[in-house]
């Protein structure tokens, strides 16, 4: 089954190499992986997106909250939550086809941000199968260079993965599920 | 307040602000946490704080000073540093240089981490500056050991130096303990700054994780359940691993078992957890435990796992694991819960407060197991350990049965790995925990001596006994030298079949009598000769049954270092064996240990090593 794991780590270097590594250590292909700091410069937020085989994923994950510089892990799969991906096209846009290039764009509402001479650079945003799409009815056109993002996400609705224990004063957190918001002492998730 | 940081306040040290060097606050902070013996071997990138413990120890006398124990090899060192951890319960520490230095200290550190031994592993390392140029004696320390040890630091801001040694020994010895690996630039050794006397790095999530771990309670719903099984089984069994040690929980689990009346089998690193000498014990489970520990998993209906985690060499096939079983399970590392086996009742905490708590919960609790102790303690009787006994060939049982009469289970003894480390384990008794000291999970061949030199250093009062394989103890023959260098009275017993006799035996059982690479019958080694060049003042060689007494009672009473080889059978096999993959109803017991029903075992031919 996919996976989509979301990891707060110290910004720090090799963090990432060991996060990767207890993937790579099980024979789990990354599908996708983005970091980048969080609204605290000493946390990183590292999504990846991962599948196999829930068992062993499940152990992983549990790995993954013993590493040192690991501040909290998350498995966004079995509950709802926002998945986006942001990519860059470039795409073949001769004068007589520029018209039909335009309205699939313009469908996925996806944004020009530049135009050359015969060519768009195309923005566009989604989840992984909406950008999947957007490609392949772009592709007869004949795109030229792709780069994508990988996947970004966070929970629905007031379910948070933050860094520190403090519950944030203006959200009333009730949840107290297993690798997300815990209150301090609480220990029901041990037993 | 986070708990590492709690438990390391200190008041205002007395060297809070002095100004000195990284090389020196990496020696004042080992001094702070108590380190009395350090174990390494010099080199260009670690000069500086070799200089540091040179001038710490200038002028002090030799109960202040940190001692300095110099290895053959980097290899020597590190199990020299998880003797020492392993005998004595605090942090080993060695320091290595840069490149060389480092690799060779790879094997220790994996090693520490696969059966969970605290170490702290100081590396040299080429100035910033040098880094990532291939200079001499470089190697990327971060990237390699951080798939092998618990945590590795890379110090690049020398304003971080104090504070990341003193983590390190937080993080070693901490939650599940392990190895820590500090690589420090030439640069920061020798760069200056004020020294604070305080102070942890953050480790925001790890922090807390062993902050909830060290106040977790047993709920009283959890208790309930737990007895609730136990109430409902009428044949209950501790299986007990090397977490018991390491959580210094022996105690309890000896106090639990009594209290209950439930005998107790331990995994390789749980020995010396139960006194092998009491009537609750059916010693050692698994590939080669004995019948009896194996019979009693077969039998059980219910199996209570405290700090162990249901390792291939015990639990073979998963599925036929105890398989009348329900299974309880408590540890201090969550990912071992459910990781191989499911578990009916789990209880995430060190085995220490987690077995105190378990038997406060349990006050009232009254339950008569005793058909049951009566049905262990015939399986004991009935199927013992037992070798060749008709062979006028000298047998490696008989050798250690005959050691254990003497030393009666009060030594510390260290091994190779092979068939002498599984004799080890199942002729010789341990009735105290850190006794019984063994490359479990890595099995790491020459871990025996360098082990032995740790363990006396830490327990200078105590007998320790390196017994070792002749395969084995060839991998660091260099330490036999350490020994002499500084009259360390750690006793050799050398149980020679000239060959690696567990390699032999699995060729006998699955590659039909081909002995590829592991015959060394023609090799015309001289190991007795090699220890008196060494120094040694007591050597000696045994290859008759009417020497051996006398020869054992000399070697184990001599007050120096002392060497004994005795020459024993090369064909014997390790029996009881549960071969890999196999369930435990397939064990073969050998020509001299009665099985319970005979029942035709098939080998399988294909299965790995």
């Amino acid at each position: 089954m996919r996976h989509i794991i979301s990891v707060l780590v110290e910004n720090e270097f090799g963090v990432l190499a060991k996060v990767s590594g207890l993937f790579s250590g099980r024979g789990f292909n990354i599908e996708s992986l983005c970091v980048a700091e969080t609204t605290d410069p000493t946390v990183s937020r590292i999504t990846l997106v991962t599948s196999g085989d829930d068992r062993v994923l499940a152990q992983v994950t549990k790995h993954l909250e013993k590493l040192v510089n690991v501040i909290r892990v998350g498995d966004f799969s079995s509950s709802g939550h926002v998945e986006r991906e942001l990519v860059l096209v470039k795409v073949r846009a001769e004068a007589r086809s520029r018209g039909d290039v335009l309205s699939v764009i313009n469908i996925f509402r996806g944004k020009v941000v530049d135009v050359g001479a015969s060519s768009y650079v195309v923005e566009a945003t989604g989840s992984q199968e909406k950008i999947q799409a957007f490609l392949r009815l772009l592709e007869p056109f004949g795109v030229l260079e792709v780069a994508r993002t990988g996947v970004v996400a966070l929970y629905r609705g007031e379910e948070v993965l933050r860094a520190t224990i403090e519950e944030p004063p203006d959200l009333d957190v009730g949840g107290d599920h297993e690798g997300r918001i815990r209150r301090e002492g609480s220990s029901a998730d041990f037993v | 307040m986070s708990t590492l940081r709690e438990a390391k306040r200190i008041e205002q040290h007395p060297l809070a602000g002095k100004k000195m060097t990284g090389a020196d606050m990496v020696v004042q902070v080992l001094a702070d946490e108590g380190v009395d013996t350090v174990f390494g071997y010099s080199g260009g990138a670690i000069l500086p704080t070799y200089d540091a413990v040179f001038r710490y120890n200038e002028g002090r006398g030799s109960a202040e000073e940190i001692r300095l124990i110099v290895p053959a090899t980097e290899q020597g060192a590190g199990f020299m540093a998880a003797g020492y951890a392993r005998a004595s319960g605090r942090v080993g520490v060695f320091i290595v240089t840069s490149g060389p230095g480092a690799t060779n200290s790879v094997t220790p550190i994996r090693d520490c981490h696969a059966d969970s031994i605290p170490v702290v592993l100081i590396c040299g390392q080429v100035p910033r500056a040098a880094m990532g140029t291939d200079a001499f004696q470089e190697a990327p320390v971060f990237n390699i050991m951080s798939a092998c040890a618990k945590h590795v630091f890379l110090v690049t801001d020398e304003t971080k130096i104090e504070e990341t040694i003193r983590t390190a020994f937080a993080l070693a010895r901490s939650g599940r303990p392990g190895p820590v690996v500090v690589d420090i630039p030439r640069d920061v050794q020798l760069s200056e700054g004020t020294y604070r006397g305080e102070g942890l790095l953050e480790l925001r999530g790890y922090d807390e994780r062993i902050g909830r771990l060290q106040q977790v309670a047993l709920g009283e719903e959890a208790a309930r359940s737990f007895y609730d099984l136990l109430e409902a089984s009428e044949r209950p069994l501790i299986y007990a691993g090397g977490g018991v040690i390491n959580g210094d929980a022996s105690e309890d689990l000896r106090k639990f078992a009594a209290r209950f009346q439930i005998p107790v089998v331990t995994t390789l690193l749980g020995i010396g957890a139960m006194d092998t000498t009491d009537d609750l014990s059916l010693r050692m489970l698994g590939m080669h435990g004995t019948a009896f520990a194996n019979y009693a998993v077969e039998d059980c209906d219910f199996l209570i796992a405290v700090g162990s985690r249901f390792d291939d060499r015990v639990a073979g096939k998963v599925k036929e694991f105890a398989p009348g079983a329900r299974i309880a399970h408590l540890d201090v590392d969550a990912s071992e819960i459910g990781k191989v086996k499911g578990v009916d009742w789990a209880f995430v905490c060190d085995a220490r407060r987690g077995l105190a708590q378990l038997l406060r919960a349990g006050k009232g609790i009254q339950k008569d197991f005793s058909p049951w102790l009566q049905h262990v303690r015939e399986l004991r009787k009935s199927h013992p350990l037992d070798y060749n006994r008709e062979s006028p060939t000298l047998q490696s049982e008989e050798v250690l049965a005959a050691m254990n009469e003497i030393t009666r289970g009060k030594a510390i003894v260290s091994t190779g790995v092979g068939q002498h480390q599984m004799w080890a384990a199942q002729y010789l008794d341990f009735v105290e925990p850190r006794t019984f000291l063994t490359s479990g999970s890595m099995g790491t061949m020459g871990f025996g001596l360098p082990a032995a030199v740790g363990a006396q250093l830490a327990c200078p009062d105590k007998l320790v006994v390196d017994v070792d394989g002749d395969g084995s103890i060839r991998m660091n023959l260099g330490e036999l030298e350490t020994l002499t260098n500084y009259n360390i009275p750690v006793k050799v017993l050398l149980l020679n079949n000239y060959g690696d006799g567990m390699v032999r035996q699995w060729q006998d059982l699955f590659y039909a009598n081909r002995y590829s690479g592991s015959d060394k019958t023609l090799h015309r080694k001289d190991f007795v000769k090699a220890a008196e060049a060494d120094g040694f003042g007591f050597y000696r060689r045994v290859t008759e049954r009417g020497e051996l007494r006398e020869a054992l009672q000399e070697f184990i009473a001599y007050p120096g270092p002392s060497f004994l080889e005795v020459v024993v059978d090369q064909n014997a096999h390790v029996y009881p064996m549960i071969g890999p993959g196999m369930g435990y109803k397939d064990m073969i017991t050998g020509q001299y240990i009665k099985p319970r029903a005979r029942r035709d075992v098939v080998v399988d031919k294909n299965a790995g090593f």
